[in-house]
């Protein structure tokens, strides 16, 4: 499938044929690290000193870069449509292929931050537990009474939180059976067959 | 195969993997790797550089090392937490192929540090809500808005306790009249006679 670039985009990206492709090359590379660890300005500064261009130029055609980069690693575009979608833009034949081989090595890398960014429930982190014997109480002298207390670590998206649970054996029990009925439906045809089918 | 140290439970499959790699370092210096453990498990500060040390003769790669720290911490961990001796310890770990020589320096740290281990598990047992501080004043109200002459004594306690799920110190500052409070003492003395009687 073809990436449709809107005119803005285009415009942006007009500038690259202006300079080496060497530089396109380095600009590559510093859209990559944005993508990894964030944008710093100082650098659109120092590149635009060097190329004698205003900084918002070299900004616009980096982020340019960057959202070629990630809409084509996003939708997993083979190499023949990408090299179709960049031909609109009219760019030399190395320019292509420069954009082309930064594409194919970092797209497994942009893939990989960008399922990061999808929202998460809250997963298990960690289950402290403890049993307990209730002896007897205020109200009630002398009685056995077994509890177990579990405290279950959760973590969200960096943030960590705490529940604390108490349960007597046998309802510890019957969530067991059900995890593990759970766990076998995993094993039954139906989810079988579905999983034959993604793979 | 049941083992005593993991609980009377199998083997892990890692465990396994990772006593062949701790057989590569020789016996001595697996011995000083133990004490670095045991220091890391007692909540010391471990030397990661006398660690590296210790693993670079025999060419430790860096996931290496953090597989014998792993599996050293797993099973000196399992073994207290199971109340495993020496030498059940040193003959179970020699039945999964971990060297005599190894074994007995391991074991022979284990035995050295077995009950400050323990005690150290023990102190991180999960505790919910622990009291840290209780501090008390005796107030005596004179008179009042209400009437004239009161002529009370009241007790203030302020106690200062841990969240039970987010782990933070909470302060609550109770005020009790004096009939309440001798109902909470008689309450609590009653519980002091029931803990001596199950505990001694």
């Amino acid at each position: 499938m073809l990436l449709v670039l809107s005119d803005e985009h285009k415009e942006h990206l007009g500038f690259l044929p202006k300079v080496d492709p060497a530089v396109v090359g380095e600009f590559g590379r510093i859209a990559v690290e944005f993508l990894k660890k964030g944008s710093n300005p100082k650098i659109y500064e120092g590149a635009a000193r060097k190329l004698n261009v205003p900084s918002e130029t070299v900004q616009r055609g980096v982020e340019g870069l960057m959202y070629l980069l990630t809409e084509s690693s996003k939708l997993m575009i083979s190499e023949i449509d990408f090299q179709d979608s960049v031909l609109v833009l009219g760019f030399s034949e190395e320019l292509n292929k420069l954009l082309l081989q930064l594409y194919l090595e970092n797209r497994k890398e942009v893939r990989q931050i960008l399922s990061e960014l999808a929202p998460s429930l809250p997963h298990y982190r960690n289950l402290e537990w403890r049993f307990d014997v209730q002896l007897g109480s205020r109200a009630l002298r002398q009685h056995v009474k077994p509890a177990i207390c579990l405290k279950l670590h959760l973590e969200s998206g960096g943030t960590q939180t705490a529940r604390v649970l108490q349960t007597d054996p046998a309802t510890l029990l019957h969530l067991i059976q059900e995890l593990e009925c759970a766990l076998a439906e995993v094993k039954s045809n139906h989810c079988r067959r579905i999983l034959r089918n993604i793979k | 195969m049941r083992f005593r140290f993991c609980g009377d439970l199998d083997c892990p499959d890692w465990v396994l993997a990772e006593i062949s790699t701790l057989a590569r370092i020789s016996s001595v210096k697996m011995k000083l790797l133990c004490v670095q453990v045991i220091k890391d498990l007692l909540d010391e500060d471990i030397d990661y550089e006398k660690v590296s040390k210790l693993t670079s003769d025999a060419k430790f790669e860096s996931g290496d090392i953090k597989a014998s720290v792993a599996v050293l911490s797993f099973i000196l961990s399992s073994a207290a937490k199971h109340d495993v001796d020496g030498e059940s310890l040193s003959s179970e770990l020699q039945q999964l192929g971990l060297p005599k020589e190894h074994t007995t320096g391991l074991c022979k740290s284990y035995e050295d540090k077995h009950a400050a281990l323990q005690q150290k598990l023990k102190e991180s047992s999960l505790r919910l809500g622990r009291l840290e501080v209780v501090n008390w004043r005796v107030d005596y109200t004179l008179s009042s808005s209400e009437l004239k002459e009161v002529n009370e004594p009241v007790v203030q306690l302020r106690l200062q306790s841990q969240n039970p799920e987010s782990g933070s110190s909470e302060t609550s500052v109770v005020t009790v009249g004096a009939e309440k409070f001798r109902v909470l003492l008689t309450g609590m003395s009653i519980f002091f006679k029931y803990y001596y009687y199950y505990y001694y």
